[in-house]
C-alpha cells in the first residue's frame, strides 16, 4: 500500500517536471498568437491578445498560474479548438485507448502462439518465413505501411474504410467503437498497423526464451516422463518465458502511445495523437501542456501496474521486494 | 484438413467490413473532406478563409459574390447612397434563422456592435464605418468617415448573427480564450443560411442538413457531411475508393491518377493568391548578407537581377506541375485594379549577371532566404528551385525554410527579421487598394498601412494616387489610379511576382461545383447530376 502511494506521488513530480520543461520549450515552437488571428489584424490588436492571455509573461509566471489552474481541473481552453481542453481530451482519450488496446491485443494474440512455435520448430520453413516477416514488421515504417493497407483493402478491394472512426457504443461514460461491427472495420487496418512493430518485438523474445527454457533440465524430465506435448509446451515452457515478457509488453505498452500519433494521423483516428499534432502546428500552450501532463501521468501509471504484476506472477520478487 | 480458428475471424471481419463500406450514401449526401476544419463555429472568432468559406454556408452576409463574382445583395435586398457618406440598406423580408426567428436590423445592429467587441477578429471590417443605426425593422443606415468606395467589399465577410439567441446562450461577444466561460456559438450555429448544422465534432466530422425554409434557390444536396483529413494520401485514396464525393485541395502529385479514374473529375481554376519574392529594402545595411555597410537591394538594378534569374514559367512546370498561372503583378486579373498592360520580367540569366556587374556585384553576394513550408502549395520546393535558379547569377542564398509556426513570428511586423523571402497575399476584398494598404503602401505602422510590406519598399507616388482611390466615389477614375499605381511598384520591382496559385479540387463525375477565386464554396449552388 505504501509502495503504491509512494508511486502516485512520484506520479505528481514526474507530471509537474514534465509541465516544466513544456513550458520551457513552448516558446522555441511558434507564436501562438499569429495562429489565432487573420491576416487583417492590427499589429494593436495582436499585442493585446498577447497581453489578456499573459503571454508577455515571463515564463515561471506562466507555468505557475498553470500549476495553479491545473490543481482544480482547470487546464483553460485550446487557442486552436475554441474549447476547453479537458473536454477535448476526455473526448479523444476512448480512440486512443481503445486503439491501443485492440492493437495490444492484436500483438499479443499473433505473437505468443508464433513465437512458441517458431521456439518449438526453428529450423522449420515456416518458422524462417515468419521471422523473416516479423524483421519486416519491426522495420517498415507504420505511415508507409498504414498507405500500402489502404491502398490494398480500400483503393483496390475496398473492403475496409480507408479513415476515421466507425459506430460507437456508449459504455462506462464513454464511446467505444470496439464493440460495433462497424466500428470493429474502421478499427482493424490502425491496430493492425500500430501491433506490428510490437508484434514483432516479442514474437523474437518469446521464441528466445521458449529456446531457452525447453534446454532446461526439467524440460527435460518432463519429455521423460513421458507428458502430452501441448503440456510441456504451454503449460511448462511457456509460463516460464512470461517474466520478460510481461516487461516487454509493459514497455510497449507505453510506446504504443507514441506510436499511435503517427497511425492515427495515417488513418484520421479521432484521438489523442492527432490533438497533439494540431496544437504542435499551431503551437496551442493549453493544449500541448495539458497533453503532456496527461501522458506523463499515464505513463506513470502504466509502469506501477506492470510493477504490480510482477508481484502477483512471479512470488521471487514479491519476497525480494520485503 | 485443420481448419485455423483465425480464418474463420477474418472472415468475419470482412464481411463485416464490406457490409459497411458498401453501404451507399442517401443520393444527395456530399461526403467531403479537406486537411483544415473551421476553427470555431463562430463567425467572429477568427478571420481564416477556410473558416469563413466553411461558415459562409451556414451564415449569411449583408452581401455576398454570385457564381458571377459580382457583389449581390443577400440579407440586404437593396441599397442606395443618400450621399458620398451615407449608406441606406433595405434587409430582405421574411428571412428566419434556422432556431426559427425572424431575421431584422436589430440582428444586424448586434452583429456590428458582436464584430467591434475586443475579443473579435473582424474588427477591420468597419473601420471605414462612422455610426451605424436602425431607421426601421427592416433598414439600415450606414455613415462612413471618408467616402468609402469599397464598402460592400468590405461587408461581404462579416455575418449576421441572431441577437436573441447569441444574448440568451451567452455569445453576446465572441469567445475569450482567456477561459472562464463556456464557449456556445464555437459548437453551436444559427444562421439564416442554406445549410444547418445538425451535429459538430471538431476535426472529426460535422454534418450539415439543407434547410428547408431557405429565401434563396439551392441545389439538391441535402445533407453534407464534412471530415478533414490530415494525411493527403488517405485523403486522396478515400476518394478513389468512393468514399468521398469532394476533396479540396487535391495535392497536384495526384492530378494524374485522378484524371485516369473515369469516375473521378479535376477541376482547377485560378485563385486569388499571388506569390512573390520579397527583398527588404528598409534596412541600412541587410540583416543576413555577406554585404556589409550598405543594402544591395536599395539599387533597383540588383532587384531587376533577381527577377530575370528566377525562372518563374520554369516554377510553374516543374514544382507547380502547371497548376499556376504567370504572376505579372501583385493581384490576379479578377481584383480590381488589375494592369492588363504589365508584364513580368523575362528570365535571362546574363542579363541578371549583367546588372549584377553594373551594380557593383560581378561575383555576386551571399543572402539569407526564409520560406514557408507548411503555408502555400509547394512552398518549401519553390524556395529550393529559387535557391538553385539564383546560384546561376552568382547569388548564394542561404535557405531557412520552417513550418509556418516559425516563420511567421520571424518576418512579420513589427521587426520584419529578413533579408529575402517567399510570401503570397490575398486581398479579402478582391480590390486591389486591400493589397496596398497592407503589402505595397509605405509602412506607417501606427496608422495601420504597410504591416505586411516586410520588403520595406517606399514609393510616394503610388501612395498618393492609391491613396485618393481610397475615397474616389468615381469606379472609372479609381480603377485607373490603382492600375497606375501597380505600374509604379511593378517598374521598380517592389517584389519579384511568381505565380498565380490554382484551386485544385476533386470530385465524382456526377458532382456539379462552383469554384471562385477566393476559395469560397457555396455548397448551395453544388448539384448532383
Amino acid at each position: 500500500m505504501l509502495y503504491i502511494v509512494t508511486r502516485l506521488l512520484q506520479a505528481l513530480v514526474v507530471m509537474l517536471g514534465v509541465a516544466l520543461v513544456g513550458f520551457l520549450t513552448f516558446q522555441y515552437v511558434g507564436d501562438p498568437v499569429l495562429a489565432m488571428v487573420g491576416q487583417e489584424t492590427s499589429i494593436e490588436d495582436r499585442e493585446l491578445l498577447r497581453e489578456r492571455l499573459g503571454l508577455n509573461d515571463p515564463i515561471i509566471v506562466q507555468f505557475g498560474r498553470f500549476v495553479g489552474r491545473a490543481v482544480v481541473g482547470d487546464f483553460g481552453l485550446s487557442y486552436s479548438n475554441h474549447r476547453p481542453v479537458m473536454e477535448l481530451i476526455a473526448e479523444r482519450a476512448p480512440a486512443t485507448l481503445e486503439l491501443v488496446i485492440a492493437s495490444g491485443i492484436l500483438a499479443l494474440a499473433l505473437a505468443i502462439p508464433l513465437g512458441v512455435y517458431t521456439g518449438i520448430k526453428r529450423f522449420g520453413a515456416a518458422s524462417q518465413v515468419i521471422l523473416a516477416l516479423s524483421v519486416i514488421g519491426v522495420s517498415i515504417p507504420s505511415f508507409l505501411l498504414g498507405v500500402l493497407l489502404i491502398l490494398v483493402f480500400s483503393v483496390w478491394f475496398t473492403v475496409l474504410p480507408s479513415f476515421g472512426r466507425g459506430e460507437t457504443l456508449s459504455l462506462f461514460g464513454a464511446d467505444w467503437s470496439l464493440f460495433t461491427p462497424n466500428g470493429l472495420a474502421y478499427v482493424i487496418m490502425p491496430a493492425f498497423v500500430l501491433c506490428m512493430f510490437q508484434m514483432g518485438v516479442i514474437l523474437r523474445l518469446i521464441r528466445a526464451e521458449m529456446l531457452e527454457v525447453l534446454n532446461t533440465d526439467y524440460i527435460r524430465f518432463a519429455w521423460a516422463r513421458g507428458l502430452k506435448p501441448s503440456s510441456i509446451y504451454f503449460k511448462h515452457a511457456l509460463r516460464n518465458t512470461l517474466v520478460p515478457v510481461i516487461t516487454a509488453v509493459g514497455l510497449q505498452l507505453s510506446s504504443l502511445f507514441a506510436f499511435s500519433i503517427i497511425t492515427e494521423r495515417v488513418f484520421q483516428w479521432p484521438g489523442m495523437g492527432q490533438l497533439l499534432l494540431q496544437a504542435i502546428e499551431n503551437t496551442d500552450v493549453p493544449m500541448l501542456a495539458a497533453y503532456l501532463v496527461i501522458v506523463g501521468l499515464f505513463f506513470v501509471l502504466t509502469n506501477l501496474v506492470i510493477d504490480l504484476i510482477y508481484f502477483a506472477v512471479d512470488p521471487r520478487i514479491r519476497s525480494a521486494g520485503r | 484438413m485443420r481448419r485455423k480458428p483465425h480464418n474463420r475471424l477474418l472472415g468475419a471481419c470482412l464481411v463485416a467490413a464490406s457490409l459497411a463500406t458498401a453501404m451507399p450514401a442517401a443520393a444527395n449526401t456530399l461526403r467531403m473532406a479537406s486537411p483544415g476544419d473551421a476553427t470555431s463555429l463562430d463567425p467572429h472568432s477568427h478571420n481564416e478563409s477556410f473558416t469563413n468559406y466553411f461558415l459562409g454556408n451556414v451564415y449569411e452576409s449583408l452581401v455576398a459574390r454570385d457564381t458571377d463574382f459580382n457583389i449581390v445583395g443577400q440579407l440586404a435586398e437593396s441599397w442606395t447612397q443618400t450621399d458620398e457618406t451615407t449608406w441606406v440598406f433595405k434587409l430582405r423580408q421574411g428571412v428566419t434563422f434556422h432556431d426559427g426567428a425572424t431575421f431584422d436590423a436589430d440582428d444586424v445592429i448586434f452583429t456590428f456592435d458582436r464584430s467591434q467587441s475586443d475579443t473579435s477578429n473582424f474588427k477591420h471590417v468597419l473601420t471605414s464605418v462612422e455610426s451605424y443605426s436602425a431607421i426601421d425593422s427592416h433598414t439600415v443606415e450606414i455613415k462612413t468617415k471618408k467616402p468609402n468606395p469599397i464598402l460592400l467589399n468590405d461587408l461581404l465577410d462579416l455575418m449576421i448573427m441572431d441577437k436573441e439567441w447569441s444574448e440568451k446562450n451567452g455569445a453576446a461577444k465572441p469567445l475569450d480564450l482567456q477561459g472562464g466561460e463556456k464557449p456556445f456559438a464555437a459548437d453551436n450555429a444559427n444562421g439564416t443560411g442554406p445549410f444547418s448544422v445538425v451535429s459538430r465534432a471538431k476535426d472529426e466530422k460535422t454534418v450539415l442538413k439543407s434547410n428547408a425554409a431557405y429565401w434563396g434557390t439551392k441545389g439538391n444536396i441535402s445533407e453534407v457531411v464534412f471530415t478533414p483529413i490530415k494525411n493527403a494520401r488517405t485523403m486522396v485514396s478515400a476518394i478513389i475508393s468512393g468514399e468521398l464525393d469532394l476533396v479540396m485541395p487535391l495535392p497536384l502529385q495526384d492530378i494524374g491518377r485522378i484524371e485516369k479514374d473515369p469516375k473521378l473529375n479535376v477541376i482547377s481554376s485560378p485563385e486569388a493568391r499571388t506569390m512573390y519574392l520579397g527583398m527588404d529594402q528598409a534596412r541600412p545595411e541587410l540583416l543576413e548578407s555577406s554585404v556589409k555597410g550598405k543594402n544591395p537591394f536599395q539599387d533597383v538594378r540588383v532587384r531587376k537581377a533577381f527577377a530575370h534569374a528566377v525562372n518563374a514559367p520554369g516554377i510553374i512546370d516543374r514544382v507547380m506541375l502547371g497548376q499556376a498561372t504567370l504572376a505579372t503583378q501583385f493581384v490576379m486579373d479578377k481584383v480590381t485594379g488589375f494592369n492588363a498592360e504589365l508584364a513580368q520580367l523575362p528570365y535571362d540569366v546574363d542579363k541578371a549577371k549583367a546588372l549584377l556587374a553594373e551594380a557593383g556585384y560581378p561575383d555576386g553576394f551571399e543572402v539569407g532566404f526564409d520560406c514557408s513550408t507548411d503555408r502555400y502549395v509547394n512552398d518549401g520546393l519553390i524556395c529550393q528551385a529559387v535557391v538553385g535558379m539564383l546560384a546561376r547569377a552568382g547569388i548564394k542564398a542561404n535557405l531557412l525554410a520552417q513550418p509556418k509556426a516559425k516563420f511567421f513570428p520571424k518576418i512579420i511586423a513589427p521587426n520584419f527579421e529578413t533579408s529575402f523571402f517567399l510570401l503570397s497575399w490575398t486581398p479579402s476584398t478582391m480590390d486591389s487598394l486591400n493589397v496596398f494598404q497592407n503589402v505595397l503602401g509605405s509602412r506607417d505602422l501606427d496608422a495601420g498601412v504597410g504591416k505586411w510590406n516586410i520588403s520595406g519598399c517606399s514609393f510616394p507616388e503610388a501612395d498618393k494616387l492609391w491613396q485618393s482611390a481610397a475615397s474616389e466615389m468615381d469606379a472609372g477614375k479609381r480603377e485607373k489610379m490603382l492600375q497606375d499605381a501597380m505600374a509604379i511598384m511593378v517598374e521598380n520591382v517592389c517584389l519579384v511576382p511568381l505565380h498565380v496559385q490554382q484551386l485544385v479540387w476533386a470530385a465524382r463525375e456526377n458532382l456539379e461545383v462552383v469554384q471562385l477565386p477566393t476559395f469560397e464554396f457555396p455548397l448551395e449552388h453544388f448539384n448532383f447530376k
